[in-house]
């Protein structure tokens, strides 16, 4: 068996955590029903972002939790790191598949029978279902693999560096911002949104990557 | 033949303290070595940097021919037990699952008779395990591993005097069929001292003591009687330690004793204890013991 494919096995060791997983969905789901057509509109997406802040939070978790006894059994950070990867592209994979699933069911029914927009996301997740699963995929692995390099940021800094990462981040926004803000934002479509996080995301695991090599247990 | 284990000019610092200095050690493979000393001595730094879990600030460390660190074709023939392993949210037959994929040698028949033995459940979680089990389910997953090199930090933390003896026992019984290097730290001295063929002694990050256990057993002597008869036969030889309680003395004697010596002890009503390895030790750790013993013990306190 490839080191990367048992530290992914190892990883999905932890059930809890991918069982937790799925229920972040109707709950948000719940909150969404109640909530749409309360005010003007009937757009309760925003709160598909949990979904997305799991994702964070599952790579987060896997360098506090796994990743010491990952070590103890003989991966290198290297392999670890990437089987960690692996796992999150596939997980992001297989949870952009099932948010696309559920969108067409959502065009099916009229919005649940409710108007309701949940799992179409006005511009980014709201064209045609490949577009939707890419962008979903793109988008679930991004925050998987911010989260990991966050929990390696931890691992290697503590509290104080971890405040540091973020305060680097907040001039990294800014140049964002005006980026945002400048002309070419606009003609920017959906899937080039997901090419610019895609790209992001290669600079995520690189960034991560870098600072899992000194990493100690 | 080139040693399971080399270390040369080794130092570990950190910000505020230096947990190894100029540390230099070769461990011949096929051993079982003793890594001894106090707390904080840093026993366990050493064995985290061979095992790659740590870096040195500077100096070299070979495993099985080649640095440890990132280096996956000597880290699967390592395993190494830590008292305070953090394991995720498994359970214990998850955790030893999950050990069976890493190492090629791994033997689940010896895993699941050590968790009969040590009365480990596989389906309770290893968060909820009481300190003696994880260190049990750290011992199993050790043995079972049968790595080249086979790293012990403290494994039996927590564990009974029963359980202590079914590790000795199994480790010595798998050691005599799957020979390996083991290194073994420690405090437990006396009860783990029959399992060693060699000492290494680490006291504030350096080493003091490193020596084949053979040659440590029988090195010193505590002499006690008739205070006249002790002096008469400690003269000239050097002495580490003399305790006087009116006319009776006791001595500490470096060296061994000849047969004449101990015809002579005899006949004066003398009293010949050899030193245990955990007196050696704890004066090793105290700077009395050099740290080559071939070359001679140096004497550098002689207290009255």
């Amino acid at each position: 068996m490839n080191a990367w494919v048992k530290v992914a096995r190892y990883n999905l060791m932890r059930p809890a955590n991918y069982l937790v997983l799925p229920w972040v969905l109707p709950f948000a789901f719940a909150v969404g029903a109640v909530t749409a057509g309360r005010e003007r509109g009937n757009d309760a997406s925003g709160y598909l972002l949990s979904f997305f802040a799991y994702f964070a939070v599952l790579g987060m978790q896997t360098i506090g939790q796994s990743l010491p006894f990952g070590l103890t059994l003989g991966a290198s950070r290297r392999s670890f790191y990437s089987g960690t990867a692996l796992l999150g592209l596939a997980l992001a994979l297989l949870s952009g598949l099932v948010l696309t699933a559920l969108q067409a069911i959502e065009r099916a029914t009229g919005g649940w029978g409710l108007s309701m927009q949940f799992f179409r996301v006005p511009y980014l997740l709201n064209g045609a279902w490949y577009a939707t699963w890419l962008t979903a995929a793109v988008g679930l692995f991004a925050v998987f693999v911010y989260g990991m390099w966050y929990g390696i940021v931890y691992n290697r800094w503590g509290l104080l560096g971890t405040v540091a990462f973020i305060a680097a981040q907040a001039l990294v926004i800014v140049a964002g911002v005006v980026v945002a803000t400048s002309g070419h934002w606009h003609a920017l479509t959906a899937l080039g949104l997901t090419g610019v996080i895609a790209a992001l995301t290669v600079l995520l695991l690189a960034g991560g990557h870098a600072t899992i090599r000194r990493a100690t247990v | 033949m080139t040693p399971a284990i080399s270390v040369t000019g080794l130092t570990r610092r950190y910000r505020d303290h230096t947990a190894l200095q100029d540390v230099n050690l070769a461990i011949t493979g096929g051993t079982i070595a003793g890594l001894l000393g106090r707390n904080g001595a840093g026993k366990t730094t050493l064995l985290r940097i061979l095992a790659g879990q740590e870096f040195p600030s500077s100096g070299s460390v070979r495993v099985l021919g080649a640095p440890p660190a990132e280096n996956e074709d000597v880290l699967r023939h390592l395993v190494f037990v830590r008292e305070d392993q953090v394991y995720p949210e498994i359970k214990v037959g998850q955790a030893l699952r999950a050990a069976s994929w890493f190492y090629p040698n791994w033997n689940a028949a010896l895993a699941s008779s050590l968790q009969d033995d040590f009365g480990l459940r596989a389906d309770k979680a290893v968060k909820k395990l009481s300190r003696g089990q994880r260190s049990a389910l750290g011992i199993t997953i050790g043995l079972a591993a049968r790595a080249e090199v086979t790293l012990f930090d403290e494994p039996y933390a927590g564990l009974d005097a029963v359980a202590r003896q079914v590790f000795y026992d199994r480790l010595l019984a798998d050691f005599a069929q799957f020979p390996r290097t083991v290194l073994l730290s420690t405090h437990l001295i006396d009860e783990a001292a029959a399992l060693f063929d060699g000492v290494v002694v680490i006291d504030r990050g350096r080493v003091v003591l490193d020596a084949a256990a053979d040659d440590l057993r029988g090195v010193a002597t505590r002499v006690s009687g008739p205070c006249l008869a002790v002096d008469a036969l400690a003269e000239g030889r050097p002495v580490w330690e003399r305790r006087g309680l009116g006319s009776q003395a006791s001595v500490v004697m470096v060296g061994r004793l000849s047969p004449e010596d101990r015809e002579r002890a005899r006949s004066s009503g003398l009293d010949l204890t050899p030193l245990s390895l955990q007196q050696i030790v704890v004066r090793a750790a105290a700077g009395v013991v050099a740290p080559a013993p071939e070359a001679g013990f140096e004497t550098e306190r002689t207290s009255a």
